[in-house]
């Protein structure tokens, strides 16, 4: 039966290649744009190098410190600060591997006389180890390296080439920020859309100007642990909330201590639904999907609207099928059919189209190393967002037709 | 002749209601991406305020996030570059300042009068920022030496600011609120005719400069230096002014920026959404125009019956492709009715502050414009078709 389902529609598809046109438009357009966000969203929150174990991950990266009353209130937020990390996050339970780093840094560099903008990030060795960067030459650098302050950094494959050029860079050294690093590894380019990992340079955190980060409770660290398993999440924020209510702050001026442990998805959900403290994440998601749902809605229209008119074009048909005693069920089944049919054709040039734009993305440098690639998730999530629009948008058409009465239709359609 | 019409559209009310719900949509689509678009292009007749060509940003870092507490050390420091900077022969003129243009950082203040919660930016900056900048002053003066031995605190605001807090009344000499109990109060020396620091595309602001005296030892040191270079300076003079720089604060970091990269990397910030909105509408638009077309020529090709008989009743193929146009003009209106009526609760229940009553309105035209043009051009051929339709049609028809 499916078999000559499929048959028919392709005779009909053939018939009226102007509206097979317009239909496969309408739907490979929405679904470019839904798999652009979707692949936008994934690598930004999917779990991929160097960021592999990014759902074992819960990280503290917002804190803020407030005291006072009234008018005298006063509130310093940021991210964290070293010394609140060191003090009170080393051994929290359930935590395979603790890292503490900087958020990335844009400082300048001169080579040649010529200027370089380069990100900086200082971290240290238990970063090498949770992270899974790849390396092209040499190797991270370690533990012992951050405790001896010794002058070594991993640096990109971009800023390899813009000081060294395609030569070796293992054992130069670079002056960045008016200091000088040993490199003793090069790494394949991480995108910018990977919060935790991005940089072009990374060196020890004790190689910092100054020791004063030791000190801060409230400046422009995050720490990250790495857990046993996701099912330790909760007892891990607990503990981490438990903690924080035991500090001791360094400044009289306040006395008020605002932070959490939290995945990626959280932090950053939260940062777009402000005041959350209670369920960040599913609300972001169901924003994102509510807005995506808003977008469908003209497409959808459109679709329905076309599907529509050209059913009245196939009256007679349904009349003769009808008259031979198809049921109304049989003919929306037939005709939904038809619809996700040609939802998975557009689906096909939706990712062409889809991988097309990204590719632009890409190469506008907007999104520095940006590195698209589609996953098994994103084909999934195509797959099923096609099939959703073909029965969203041929379900109300194909109702419509089936209630065709067999003598009218017959007649060559209804008003 | 429009009664009928609309008698006409009524009797396949079931059809056309999807395409006025589509309308309605499109209508909502366009006017989102018309207001971005009008917000914006009024912004950028707005004069700026100020001069950016050949102006440098030197951001010091001192290693130290807050800027709440800092030691005598830092302070001298400060001195010391700023000094530096201003015996340079490449440079014009130097000014300190806690945020400079095309920054999305800066430090926010607001103030009571007559009940009302008036916000407003605020810049310290030593006395040349006026010709760092080329600030325009229109009332009063700008900063000077003898601000110094001042027994109150001399502030420069901009015209937005000076409406806001002074209605029409010359404001210079004024005092300004209430700010600064147990300080000397703030009184208003000057007003410049706008600062608008966000740049081209942002909406006006209110704006408030203080005066920074880099010798007092109870301010705290400016984490900006702002140099106008004279005119033919070249690109590489910028790699010696940080080795100049990193010389005198070995501990310290600096990153120096021309304002036209500041400006740049502002301006595609802020257009990108609007690009990518734009986009996506653009080609939304181009569906519904293909959709609405495939629609109605299907309409035409089912209503050759009725057409014949008009035809054969001696209507001419001008009234034929008038009667198909103004259906869909009457099902257009409609669609546009509804969607003017959702559009007009916002500013009613004001929902949105910042876009004003005008930009609102030229919207509302400008996506209704748009909309009755795209249905007409999408009725073309349709209505075409329908000329060409033969009176014996309808006789052989059934």
């Amino acid at each position: 039966m499916l078999k000559n389902y499929i048959k028919t529609a392709y005779k009909v598809f053939l018939r009226r290649k102007f509206f097979t046109f317009i239909s496969l438009f309408a739907i490979s357009f929405t679904l470019i744009v839904l798999m652009v966000a979707t692949s936008l969203f994934d690598h930004v929150f999917g779990a991929m190098p160097p960021e592999k174990n990014l759902d074992r991950m819960l990280g503290v990266y917002r804190m803020s410190m407030s005291g006072g009353e009234g008018e005298r209130r006063s509130t310093r937020s940021g991210l964290v600060g070293y010394g609140l990390l060191d003090r009170y996050c080393r051994d929290l339970p359930f935590v395979e591997k603790t890292s503490f780093f900087t958020a990335p840094n844009s400082i300048p560099a001169y080579h040649n006389g010529e200027k370089l903008k380069l990100f900086f990030k200082r971290t240290d060795g238990a970063f090498w180890q949770i992270m899974d960067f790849n390396f092209i030459e040499g190797a991270p650098f370690t533990e012992e390296d951050d405790k001896n302050r010794n002058f070594v950094a991993v640096i990109n494959e971009a800023t390899r080439k813009k000081f060294f050029g395609e030569a070796s860079a293992v054992g130069k050294s670079i002056a960045v920020d008016g200091q000088n690093f040993r490199v003793v590894g090069v790494v394949g380019n991480v995108p910018v859309l990977r919060v935790l990992s991005f940089s072009d340079v990374w060196a020890p955190v004790s190689t910092a100007k100054s020791d004063g980060y030791k000190k801060e409770f409230v400046e422009n660290f995050m720490g990250v642990f790495l857990a046993r398993s996701k099912d330790d999440f909760p007892a891990i924020k607990e503990e981490f909330s438990a903690r924080l209510t035991q500090v001791e702050l360094p400044d009289k001026q306040f006395n008020r201590l605002e932070g959490q442990a939290e995945t990626v998805l959280e932090g950053i959900g939260s940062l777009f639904i402000s005041e959350g403290t209670g369920g960040g994440p599913s609300q972001f998601i169901l924003a994102a999907l509510i807005a995506a749902l808003l977008f469908m809605l003209l497409p959808t229209i459109n679709l329905i609207n076309i599907n529509v008119s050209r059913i009245m074009e196939r009256a007679s048909e349904v009349g003769v099928r009808k008259a031979f005693g198809a049921s109304s069920l049989t003919l929306v089944w037939q005709f939904v059919i038809e619809n996700v049919l040609l939802s998975l054709v557009g689906g096909a040039i939706g990712f062409i189209g889809s991988y097309l734009v990204l590719q632009m993305i890409a190469r506008s440098g907007f999104i520095p190393y940006a590195d698209f690639h589609f996953n098994y998730r994103i084909f999934l999530y195509g797959f099923c967002m096609a099939v959703f629009f073909g029965l969203l948008s041929g379900v109300y058409p194909a109702w419509k037709m089936s209630r065709l009465h067999p003598v009218q239709a017959l007649q060559g359609g209804t008003r | 002749m429009i009664k009928h019409l609309i008698k006409l559209v009524w009797n396949r009310k079931r059809f056309n209601f999807l395409i006025t719900l589509e309308i309605l949509v499109s209508f909502l689509v366009l006017f989102v991406v018309m207001m971005f678009v009008a917000y914006y292009a009024n912004n950028y007749r707005q004069p700026l305020g100020f001069e950016y060509e050949n102006v440098w940003n030197i951001n010091i870092d001192v290693k130290q996030e807050s800027d709440d507490y800092f030691t005598p050390e830092q302070q001298a420091l400060t001195r010391q570059l700023f000094n530096t900077v201003k015996d340079l022969p490449e440079v014009e003129s130097v000014a300190s300042a806690l945020s400079v243009p095309y920054q999305s950082s800066g430090s926010f203040s607001s103030e009571e009068h007559n009940g009302k919660n008036i916000e407003y930016e605020r810049g310290e900056v030593t006395s040349d920022f006026q010709t760092v900048l080329k600030l325009n002053v229109v009332a009063g003066r700008w900063f000077n030496k003898d601000d110094d031995a001042a027994n109150f605190r001399p502030v420069v605001i901009n015209r937005n600011l000076t409406e806001a807090m002074f209605g029409n009344e010359d404001p210079v000499g004024k005092v300004f609120g209430s700010e600064g109990e147990g300080r000397k109060e703030s009184r208003v020396v000057g007003v410049v005719s706008d600062f608008r620091k966000q740049g081209e595309l942002a909406g006006a602001g209110n704006f408030l400069f203080t005066r920074k005296n880099l010798n007092d030892p109870k301010e705290r040191p400016p984490r900006n230096l702002v140099i106008r270079l004279r005119p033919g300076v070249p690109a590489e003079f910028e790699s010696q002014l940080n080795d100049k720089l990193q010389a005198v604060a070995k501990n310290w970091s600096f990153e120096i920026q021309p304002l036209v990269n500041l400006r740049e990397s502002l301006f595609r910030l802020q257009l990108i959404p609007v690009v990518v909105l734009g986009i996506i509408a653009a080609f939304l638009m181009i569906m519904v125009a293909l959709g609405l077309t495939g629609v109605l020529w299907q309409s035409v090709t089912q209503r050759r019956k009725e057409i014949g008989l008009r035809r054969a009743k001696g209507a001419t193929a001008a009234r034929i492709k008038n009667q198909i146009l103004g259906e869909l003009l009457v099902i257009a209106t409609f669609g546009l009715l509804i969607g003017i009526l959702l559009v007009v609760q916002f500013p009613l229940l004001d929902v949105i502050g910042f876009i004003s009553a005008k930009i609102y309105l030229y919207s509302i035209l400008a996506a209704a414009l748009t909309i009755y043009l795209l249905t007409i051009l999408c009725g073309l051929y349709p209505s075409w078709l329908a000329t060409k339709v033969q009176p014996a049609e309808a006789l052989h028809y059934e």
